[in-house]
C-alpha cells in the first residue's frame, strides 16, 4: 500500500508539471461538446417550396398559405410549368413542391374529393420522412378548416360505411420529458459518452507509450512495485483530471444548453466514472501494441469511428439495421447514454438502470484486467 | 517535370513500405464507408410501442391490431398494472397509445373520440417520425373504418423524388465517402511532410537543386494518386455495395474530383510544413477533417439548421462542396448548372491551401 502510494504521488507530481496535457484534457472536450449541441440539428424547418398554381382561386391561395405561414416550409417561388419545379428541385434550389390542380376549386365547390401533388426531394431520407408527416398533417388542418366552414363532401365515394361507424379517431400526441423537441439535449448526452471514451483512451495511451519511448519502463520494473501497482498507479491520476472534466461537461450541457438534471446527477457522475476507466483500460490497451505515439494515435482512428457510430449517442439505434442493432449492447458509450438520458431528463434512478450499470462495471473490470495482463506479457 | 514526378515516386515507395500507413490510406475508409454508411440513418422504423387498452372493446382491439399491423411498430406488452409512463422510464418502449375507457362507445355514436399517444421525446426527431407515423396509423384505420371517406375533401399525392425508397445509405454513403477522402489522404501528406521537418531530412532537399514547387508539387501528386486509388475502391464500394450509378454529366464529377484531391493534399502538406511535429499534425487533421467535415459540412445533418454564428464556417469547409458534388452526380444528376460553383470553389480553396502551403515551406526552410 505504501509503495502504491509513493507511485501515484511521483505519477501526480508527473503530470501537474504537464500542463500542455490538463489543458488538452478540460479545453477540448467542453468546445466539443459546445461544437456538437450546436452544430448537430436534425430539425426539419423552414424547407423551400416551389409553387404551381394552376387554380388560381381563392381556395387555393388558402392552402398554399396553410403551407407557406407554417413554420415547415417558407415559399421559394412560383413556377409555371411541372418541368420548371423539376429542374429547380434538381438543382438544389427547392427542397419541395406543390401541384395544385387547373379543378381545384370548381371541384372543392361541388364538395368532390381533389388531390393535389407534393413533390419531395427525397435525397435526404430523414427529411423526406419528416416532411411528408408535415403535409399530411397541413392538408388534414386544411380540410378541418373547410368542413368548419359547412363545405363537406357532397357524395360518398367510397363504399358504403357501416352504419354507426362514423367518428373519426385522432391522436392527442403528448412529447414527455423533451416538451420543445429540442434536438440539443439528444445530441449532448449522447456526446457526452462519446467525448469521455475517446478522451480517456486517448490520453492513457499517451501517458503510457510515453514511458516506453523514453525507455523509463525498465527504472518502474526495478523497482519493488508489481505490475499491477504500476498499472494502477498510471490510471489513478487520470482517472481524477479526468473527472474534472466530466464535471466541466456536465457544467456546459447545464448551462450552455439548459439540459435538465430530473434524477440524481450522483448517478452521472459514478456511469461517467465508469465510462472513464472503460476509456482509460482501452487506451492502455492499445498503447501496448504501438511503439510510438503517433502509432497508437494513428491505431485508435481505426477504434475510435466504429464505439462512436455504433453507441446510438448522434443516431438512434432503432435506425440501425437489424443485424447491427444487438452489437451495439458490446459498446460501453450505448450503456453510458442510456444512463445519461435516462437519469438527466427522464429521472430514472437505479431501479432501472442497473442492468447498465453492471454492464458498464464488467467492461470496466474486464478492460482495466487485460490491459493490465498485456503490459505485463509485454514486459515479461 | 521529370523532376516532380521523380519526388513523387520516392513517396509513394515510402508510403508502400509502411504497412501502418497503407493499411490507413486504403483499408481504413473502406471499413469506415462500409460501415458508417450502414449504422448511420435518422429515419428509424419498428419502434418499441405499449399500447394500454382502457376499454378493451372490438373497436379499441381493431385500433390495436392497426398498430401491431404496421411496420413502422412493434407492440411490447406491458403488465397492465404498472404504470405505462413506466415503459418509457426503462426504456421498454419509445411510445405509449393509451385508449380511454367508453373508446368504443364514443365511435359508435358518431363521436370523435381521441387516444392518447405518450412519445418518448428525448431524442426529439425520433419522436417527431413516432408522431408522424402514429397519425398515419390512425388515419388508416379511420379509412378502413368507412369514417374518412366522406371527411377529407383534399386528398395529398406524395411523390418522393430521386430517393423514393427513402434508402438512408443512398444519402449517407456519399458523405462518409467524402469524410475518408477529406481524412486520410491529408494525414498521411501531413505525417510525411511533419516527418521531414522532424528528422530534419528537409535541410537535404534544400540542398538538393529541387525547386520549392517541384518538391511540393511532386508531394501532392503523390497523395493525389493515393486518394484516386481511394477514390477508385470507395466508388467501386458505393456502386456495388449500396446500388449508387452515376445520375447525368458526369464531367463535374471528375474535374470536381480531381481538383478535390489536390486540395486535400494541399492542406495535408500545409499543415505538416506549418507543424513539423507528427503527433499535433495528427491532431490537426483529424480534428479539421473529422469535426469540420462531419459537422460542417451536412453530412447527417442540414447545414441550414447551424446557427447563423457558426454556420458562415461551413462555406470555407471544403468538404461541404465536394459532398454537394458527390450528391449530385450519384443521386440528382444536376451537372454543370447546378454544380459549377462547387466545382470552382473547391478549386479556389486548393490553391489557397497549395499558397499556405509553399508559404510555411519556406519559413521552414528559415527555421532549420
Amino acid at each position: 500500500m505504501n509503495r502504491l502510494r509513493a507511485l501515484v504521488r511521483k505519477e501526480f507530481s508527473q503530470i501537474r508539471r504537464d500542463k500542455r496535457l490538463a489543458v488538452s484534457l478540460i479545453v477540448p472536450p467542453t468546445l466539443q461538446i459546445l461544437l456538437f449541441g450546436f452544430a448537430l440539428d436534425a430539425t426539419v424547418s423552414n424547407l423551400r417550396l416551389g409553387v404551381i398554381d394552376w387554380s388560381h382561386t381563392p381556395e387555393s391561395r388558402e392552402l398554399i398559405s396553410e403551407f407557406t405561414e407554417s413554420k415547415s416550409f417558407r415559399l421559394g417561388s412560383y413556377y409555371t410549368s411541372v418541368s420548371e419545379l423539376e429542374q429547380a428541385i434538381g438543382r438544389g434550389k427547392l427542397d419541395a413542391g406543390i401541384v395544385v390542380p387547373y379543378e381545384f376549386a370548381r371541384e372543392i365547390r361541388r364538395g368532390r374529393p381533389v388531390d393535389v401533388q407534393i413533390l419531395l426531394n427525397a435525397v435526404n431520407a430523414n427529411t423526406a420522412t419528416i416532411a411528408q408527416g408535415y403535409s399530411e398533417g397541413l392538408i388534414l388542418s386544411y380540410n378541418r378548416n373547410l368542413a368548419a366552414n359547412g363545405i363537406r363532401p357532397a357524395v360518398r365515394t367510397v363504399g358504403a360505411a357501416p352504419p354507426g361507424q362514423r367518428g373519426v379517431v385522432s391522436n392527442l400526441t403528448a412529447f414527455l420529458y423533451n416538451p420543445g423537441l429540442v434536438n440539443a439535449w439528444f445530441i449532448v448526452t449522447g456526446t457526452f459518452g462519446v467525448l469521455l471514451i475517446l478522451n480517456s483512451s486517448l490520453v492513457a495511451a499517451t501517458a503510457m507509450v510515453k514511458e516506453r519511448e523514453q525507455g523509463t519502463v525498465e527504472q518502474l520494473l526495478m523497482t519493488p512495485a508489481s505490475t499491477t501497482e504500476i498499472v494502477v498507479a498510471k490510471i489513478t491520476p487520470l482517472f481524477v483530471l479526468l473527472l474534472v472534466m466530466v464535471v466541466m461537461a456536465v457544467a456546459v450541457m447545464r448551462v450552455g444548453f439548459s439540459v435538465p438534471v430530473r434524477g440524481s446527477i450522483l448517478l452521472v457522475v459514478l456511469g461517467a466514472a465508469l465510462c472513464v476507466l472503460c476509456g482509460i483500460g482501452l487506451g492502455t490497451f492499445i498503447a501496448t501494441f504501438t511503439k510510438s505515439a503517433q502509432q497508437s494515435q494513428l491505431t485508435a482512428f481505426f477504434v475510435n469511428p466504429p464505439l462512436a457510430t455504433l453507441s446510438g449517442a448522434m443516431t438512434p439505434v432503432e435506425a440501425m439495421p437489424a443485424w447491427m442493432q444487438p452489437v451495439t449492447w458490446l459498446n460501453p458509450i450505448r450503456h453510458f447514454g442510456i444512463i445519461t438520458r435516462a437519469v438527466l431528463l427522464k429521472g430514472s434512478g437505479m431501479d432501472v438502470l442497473w442492468p447498465n450499470f453492471l454492464v458498464l462495471v464488467g467492461f470496466a473490470v474486464v478492460l482495466v484486467s487485460l490491459s493490465i495482463w498485456r503490459f505485463r506479457k509485454q514486459l515479461g | 517535370m521529370r523532376r516532380i514526378f521523380s519526388q513523387a515516386r520516392k513517396e509513394l515507395i515510402q508510403l508502400v513500405r509502411d504497412p501502418l500507413a497503407l493499411a490507413l490510406a486504403l483499408l481504413l475508409p473502406l471499413i469506415l464507408l462500409l460501415l458508417l454508411s450502414t449504422a448511420i440513418s435518422l429515419t428509424v422504423h419498428n419502434l418499441p410501442l405499449v399500447i394500454q387498452d382502457l376499454d378493451d372493446s372490438s373497436a379499441s382491439r381493431r385500433l390495436a391490431d392497426a398498430y401491431r399491423a404496421s411496420l413502422s411498430f412493434h407492440v411490447v406488452t406491458w403488465p397492465p398494472d404498472r404504470q405505462p409512463e413506466k415503459a418509457l422510464m426503462a426504456n421498454a418502449a419509445r411510445g405509449v397509445l393509451i385508449v380511454p375507457r367508453n373508446f368504443g362507445h364514443d365511435l359508435a355514436r358518431g363521436a370523435n373520440p381521441q387516444v392518447q399517444l405518450l412519445v418518448d421525446a428525448t431524442d426529439s426527431n425520433t419522436a417527431r417520425i413516432t408522431q408522424g407515423y402514429a397519425n398515419q396509423v390512425t388515419q388508416s384505420f379511420n379509412m378502413s373504418s368507412g369514417a374518412m371517406a366522406g371527411a377529407a375533401l383534399v386528398g395529398a399525392q406524395v411523390r418522393l423524388w430521386y430517393n423514393p425508397g427513402r434508402n438512408s445509405p443512398k444519402f449517407y454513403s456519399p458523405g462518409i465517402f467524402v469524410m475518408g477522402l477529406s481524412m486520410f489522404p491529408a494525414l498521411l501528406a501531413a505525417l510525411a511532410m511533419a516527418k521531414e521537418g522532424e528528422q530534419k531530412t528537409i535541410l537535404q532537399v534544400y540542398v538538393s537543386s529541387i525547386s520549392a514547387h517541384e518538391f511540393l508539387l511532386g508531394k501532392i501528386l503523390a497523395f493525389m494518386v493515393i486518394a484516386a486509388c481511394e477514390w477508385l475502391l470507395g466508388m467501386l464500394t458505393l456502386v456495388v455495395v449500396f446500388g449508387q450509378h452515376i445520375a447525368g454529366d458526369p464531367t463535374p464529377f471528375i474535374v470536381g474530383s480531381v481538383l478535390y484531391a489536390f486540395c486535400v493534399s494541399s492542406f495535408g502538406t500545409w499543415v505538416g510544413a506549418g507543424i513539423p511535429s507528427q503527433a499535433a499534425a495528427i491532431q490537426v487533421v483529424a480534428l479539421a477533417g473529422f469535426l469540420l467535415v462531419f459537422l460542417l459540412s451536412g453530412l447527417i445533418f442540414p447545414v441550414e439548421n447551424i446557427p447563423p454564428g457558426l454556420r458562415w464556417l461551413s462555406n470555407v469547409v471544403w468538404g461541404r462542396y465536394y459532398i454537394e458534388i458527390v450528391r449530385d452526380a450519384l443521386l440528382q444528376g444536376g451537372g454543370w448548372p447546378a454544380m459549377w460553383f462547387s466545382v470552382f470553389m473547391i478549386g479556389v480553396l486548393g490553391s489557397i491551401f497549395y499558397t499556405l502551403a509553399w508559404v510555411s515551406m519556406r519559413r521552414m526552410q528559415v527555421k532549420a
